[in-house]
């Protein structure tokens, strides 16, 4: 048999023979995914529809008969509990309310002045110029905030229309333009705006996450416990022990990813329909077959080039210790890559930046997720990473060789 | 048959090392123009205290370092050159070189067992002979990890020794092992001896030198001060036993050290 299918079925046989290592690398990561996206979601939709059923705390005052059944006819009435006063009273409580408004006790205050009566008779009558109320709210608190604009789009928008067609008979008269909205995108974008911007940061960051788990202990950690010393007194060449060890890092992260990934799109999928994470382009994503290629064309080349840059680290660190301090740094590294795509504004990116490897395979699995990627970007993307990947294998290989590195002579 | 002709090693001392070695010089030499003969059917023994470059000689046998000087061959084969042929003839059991403890012994018996191109039908023969030999048939399906630490050192020479090598290379045979087990590992040495293997050792403790070995030679400071049996190395250091003949040239050999340092 070929040696180095017998040092990869070695390793694989490692991981899955071990249940405890099985739960740590594939159970336990799926399990804090759906974890935390269900309790995300679940706590979203939760406070949304808590903020939804609150029943509005509203003071009027000085409410006109028209104004009060404005109120009535709108609906807004229904999910308020509203309190009429007169201007004495409102003047003699004014800072008490403005108290209670910071406090998050009253979510609304409308105020009419004591003439409003007689300004609304004269505008609708076409004389005198338009009446004026004061509407007091907090931004800061969501009940308050979704009491305002409840109350605009429903009892001030009614009152309003009454008062304008009182005016001018037809209230359609008064638009200057009929707009027509609508949202256009390219195909199967939708509405995945939020979708773009956590994919690639999360495939990338992933991945690294991924590869660093399997592939600090099988280089570094193998050196420090002395068994990688038994391999390297046996007739098997040294590039053959760095081959089989790098495939068996590519083929368990790979699994890793997989695995987290699909627990990730679980997760948007069972939350998306019913949470507050339905309008964030979660449930609006749908990807073709040549995109979940290209997606994951990327993310293996984005695998061998971790797996190439933490045998290099793995194999020149004495333990796993100091794998793991020189790792930290470029994990921040590879994150904020990741980030970067997020910002991203214009309308094209420059092919070059496509070559830096992370960087660019977070743009083009950005450009997937918005159908945007070019065949060029996407060949520039993969060469580039594939390409630096086996410059580094080069070198990891090379190391295997250095008798220093292998047993700190 | 190891050939070992006119080996030099020198190491480059890192700033730690120096600090450890409480040194300023930047190269430690830890073999200086050694050679030596070790013939098929007979036990060689390398004596000497700590630091002497016993475990850098036969790291270099074993093909794990590459002498600046010089060259060992090995059944023929040079030692940088021939590497893999090397390696396929030997076995090299240290302390410092463990089995995966995750693994069980049968399992990693089998995986070398492959590794050094054997099929698996010689695999199995080999598995009972050197389990029996051994008695380690009630512990092959146990993980390293659960096995006490003789027991581990038992597992390794096991699990070594399954391409039935040629040249057998031992660095420390009984460091570590409860007096039981260290009389099987001295009693399987001899029996490759028996059979015609080449095998090699190093120690320090003299007693087990003259019990074991057919021939020694003593390493001091990197360079070996004396070579023969033991009544040779009796007779020309004019002392009783092997203790006192190392003794006697300790002071001679590094007293000339000092001599040389103050020059």
């Amino acid at each position: 048999m070929n040696k180095v299918s017998l040092i990869i079925k070695k390793e694989l046989y490692r991981v899955f023979g071990d249940r405890k290592l099985i739960f740590s690398l594939y159970v336990l990561p799926v399990i804090i995914t759906i974890a935390i996206y269900s309790l995300m979601g679940s706590m979203i939709g939760k406070m949304t529809k808590d903020i939804t059923e609150h029943t509005s705390i509203v003071t009027v005052v000085n409410a006109t008969g028209d104004f009060k059944w404005a109120i009535d006819q709108s609906g807004f009435a229904d999910g308020a509990e509203i309190t009429y006063i007169d201007s004495d009273d409102y003047a003699t409580r004014k800072n008490d309310i403005e108290e209670e408004i910071k406090n998050g006790n009253i979510d609304l205050v409308v105020n009419l002045p004591e003439n409003f009566d007689e300004d609304a008779k004269a505008y609708m009558a076409g004389e005198g110029g338009m009446p004026s109320m004061d509407v007091y709210y907090n931004a800061d608190e969501n009940y308050s905030s979704r009491a305002n604009s409840v109350f605009n789009s429903t009892a001030l928008s009614v009152y309003k229309n009454s008062l304008l067609s009182e005016r001018y008979g037809d209230v359609d008269l008064l638009e200057a333009v009929n707009i027509n909205t609508v949202s256009l995108s390219k195909d199967s974008t939708g509405n995945a705006t939020f979708m773009k911007m956590l994919l690639p940061y999360m495939v990338i960051m992933i991945l690294f996450a991924g590869v660093m788990s399997v592939g600090v202990d099988a280089i570094a950690g193998e050196k420090e416990r002395g068994t990688l010393a038994s391999m390297l007194i046996s007739p098997v060449k040294r590039r053959e022990i760095a081959a089989g060890k790098m495939i068996s890092m590519a083929i368990l992260s790979g699994i890793s990813a997989v695995v987290t990934t699909g627990a990730m799109v679980l997760s948007f999928t069972l939350l998306g329909s019913n949470s507050g994470l339905d309008g964030m382009g979660f449930s609006a994503v749908n990807f073709s077959a040549a995109q979940i290629i290209e997606l994951l064309l990327i993310m293996l080349s984005l695998v061998l080039f971790y797996v190439s840059v933490i045998s290099l680290i793995a194999v020149y660190s004495g333990n796993t210790k100091t794998a793991n301090s020189v790792i930290s740094p470029i994990y921040m590294v590879i994150i904020l890559m990741g980030m970067m795509t997020m910002f991203r504004t214009g309308s094209t990116t420059p092919s070059y930046l496509y070559a830096i490897p992370v960087y660019g395979n977070a743009l083009a699995i950005s450009d997937i997720t918005s159908n945007e990627l070019g065949l060029m970007n996407f060949i520039i993307s993969f060469v580039a990473t594939i390409g630096l990947g086996a410059i580094i294998t080069v070198l990891v290989t090379k190391a295997f060789n250095n008798e220093k590195l292998m047993f700190n002579a | 048959m190891i050939e070992i002709n006119g080996i030099t090693k020198i190491y480059k001392l890192s700033a730690k090392k120096k600090k450890e070695l409480k040194t300023n010089k930047d190269v430690k030499i830890a073999v200086n123009d050694l050679s030596l003969i070790a013939e098929p059917g007979q036990i060689t023994g390398l004596l000497g205290p700590n630091g002497a470059g016993k475990t850098t000689t036969l790291r270099c046998v074993s093909t794990l370092l590459t002498p600046n000087k010089g060259y060992v061959k090995v059944c023929g084969h040079d030692t940088v050159k021939e590497a893999e042929k090397v390696r396929d003839s030997i076995c090299f059991l240290t302390n410092e070189i463990k089995l995966d403890e995750h693994f069980t012994v049968d399992y990693l018996f089998t995986f070398f067992g492959r590794i050094k191109n054997l099929d698996d039908a010689t695999i199995e023969k080999r598995k009972k002979e050197l389990f029996d030999a051994f008695e380690m048939n009630n512990f092959k399906d146990k993980k390293i990890e659960e096995l006490s630490t003789g027991m581990k050192q038992k597992a390794s020479i096991v699990v070594n020794l399954v391409n039935d090598p040629e040249v057998v290379i031992f660095d420390e045979p009984t460091s570590g092992l409860d007096i039981v087990t260290a009389k099987a590992v001295l009693d399987y040495l001899k029996k490759l001896r028996s059979e015609g293997k080449t095998v090699i050792v190093s120690t320090h403790i003299m007693s087990e030198a003259e019990k074991l070995c057919d021939k020694v030679a003593m390493i001091i400071g990197g360079r070996k001060v004396i070579e023969g049996t033991i009544p040779e190395i009796l007779a020309e250091t004019k002392t009783d036993d092997l203790e006192d003949a190392f003794f006697k040239l300790y002071m001679e050999n590094t007293g000339a050290d000092k001599e040389e340092s103050h020059e």
